[in-house]
């Protein structure tokens, strides 16, 4: 699936911005960001040398609840959780100790946990948030394109804010028109940064 | 009597009778791998007996095929050892020469990445220098390949395959002074090479390889070494027992004008050096004994005709 709406390399020489098409698409690719990026333009130019690459985020994905990956089965002085996926279990079960205290929460096993004498119903545990995928997605982007980058160009400025992200990098020290050129860059997307 | 380097290909059940006739037949095993139920000989035999290994291994279903990168030690010079260049293509190549006879290393600059800052240091240059032929793996764009050439070479004296991202062609006009050889559309990438046509570019390579070393071996030639490197690789395995212990994939690396000895240097130079060849010539009379810039190795530099006015 290419949900990427606007998706360019634009480089002074034709056949390296080709070949780094290819690579822009192989690394989102590696690391699933493709459904994330909505929009981006990479711009490279070997001869300044700099690289650019700017673009804005999907909605951000909704958070991730318990429910989302566990069954939850009220007994009698206890609520088993049978879990689906461990991805999220570290966190959850740093909530629950905190929530209820080390007392009432047992994991017997990888795939359950269970909760003794609490004061909680079986919708208000599913409803506790236990990650925002959101906050690692910037992170994984900016490693993303530092993947992307020519390896060489090691001055590098990164910002990603309100679903928008800039990277720019260099061998030499950026110059000030930098700011300009990204400008020009989210222009070509009919954004501004 | 001209020795080729072959590779063997068969079944395990008697394959010895495969290699005592090579070694009687005067050839030489460099390296031999015990995969599963198969084995696969890489070896020096003479040229005229090939047919002859070729029906006796015929009931054994044992395949001959010629595989020039035999007995060649082959430097990959990546840009860097971090994940923009590795594994992909540099690894991927370095894995496929070896499948087909070649012992590979790769040798990674410490400042390789960048175009204004990229250099070779000492160290780097020696390494490579320890070798038979270098492959540089260069990056995507011409400028950048134009920009970094020459430092990239400098002191580098073994012959140089080229293979970067822009055509034959570009890379030929861009690379000043000239390589040796030149291989395009190989420059970085960030995915397996699995399709055919990728498979394609691999073969590209090891051809200009292979063409670049056919005329280094006739350059040989014309001044012949006083030893075979595969030769004196058996006599050190005879008479330097301590060769056995050592854990490495290829303890004796054989080259095309010596021999990498993966032994510490101070403790063996001198018993190498004394190792007697025939009638009294030791090697030390046929052979420099020097130590190696990769580890504590010892390098063995086979003299030339010329010098020693021996061949044996």
């Amino acid at each position: 699936m290419f949900a990427i709406e606007y998706f360019e390399v634009e480089c002074p020489e034709p056949a390296g911005g080709a070949y780094y098409n290819q690579i822009t698409n192989d690394v989102l690719l590696d690391h699933n960001l493709l459904k994330v990026i909505h929009k981006i333009h990479v711009y490279i130019d070997p001869e300044i040398p700099i690289f650019v690459a700017v673009g804005i985020l999907n909605k951000v994905t909704s958070l991730v609840r318990i429910g989302d990956f566990t069954n939850v089965n009220p007994q009698e002085g206890k609520i088993t959780l049978v879990l689906a996926s461990e991805t999220y279990l570290a966190p959850m079960l740093k909530i629950l100790w905190e929530k209820y205290g080390n007392d009432h929460v047992e994991q017997p096993d990888r795939f359950t946990v269970i909760l003794y004498n609490v004061k909680a119903d079986s919708k208000e545990i599913e409803d506790i948030v236990v990650a925002d995928p959101s906050e690692s997605l910037g992170k994984d982007l900016i490693y993303a394109l530092r993947l992307v980058a020519p390896e060489g160009f090691r001055v590098r400025r990164e910002i990603h804010d309100k679903g928008k992200f800039t990277f720019v990098a260099s061998e030499d020290t950026l110059t000030e028109d930098v700011d300009e050129l990204v400008r020009k860059k989210f222009a070509l997307m009919g954004e501004t940064p | 009597m001209t020795l080729v380097p072959v590779t063997y290909r068969g079944g395990i059940h008697q394959h010895d009778l495969i290699i005592d006739l090579i070694e009687d037949l005067g050839g030489y095993i460099v390296q031999k791998h015990m995969i599963a139920q198969e084995v696969v000989l890489q070896c020096f035999v003479p040229r005229e007996d090939i047919e002859l290994i070729r029906q006796i291994s015929k009931p054994l279903f044992g395949e001959v095929t010629e595989s020039p990168l035999v007995g060649t030690e082959i430097a990959v010079v990546s840009m860097s050892l971090e994940i923009h260049h590795l594994p992909h293509p540099s690894c991927d190549f370095a894995e496929y020469a070896r499948r087909i006879g070649a012992k590979t290393n790769m040798v990674s600059p410490a400042r390789g990445p960048g175009k204004r800052i990229s250099t070779l240091n000492d160290e780097e240059r020696d390494v490579i220098n320890e070798h038979d032929i270098a492959v540089y793996a260069f990056g995507n764009f011409e400028s950048c390949i134009e920009h970094k050439w020459p430092a990239m070479r400098r002191g580098v004296d073994v012959p140089i395959v080229v293979m970067g991202g822009p055509d034959k062609e570009t890379l030929r006009r861009i690379i000043d002074p000239p390589a040796d050889g030149y291989v395009g559309g190989v420059g970085r990438f960030m995915r397996r090479t699995k399709e055919a046509e990728e498979i394609g570019k691999l073969d590209e390579i090891v051809e200009e390889v292979t063409r670049v070393l056919e005329k280094k071996r006739e350059q040989i030639a014309k001044d012949p070494l006083s030893v075979s490197p595969a030769r004196l690789m058996e006599v050190i395995r005879e008479q330097v027992p301590a060769i056995h212990d050592v854990t490495s994939p290829t303890p004796l690396t054989v080259q095309m004008e010596g021999l990498r000895v993966k032994l510490p240097y101070d403790t063996f130079a001198e018993p190498i050096r004394k190792i007697d060849l025939e009638d009294g010539i030791t090697l030390a009379d046929l052979a420099e004994v020097v130590p190696s810039r990769m580890r504590d190795y010892v390098i063995v530099k086979i003299l030339r005709f010329s010098e020693t006015n021996t061949v044996i």
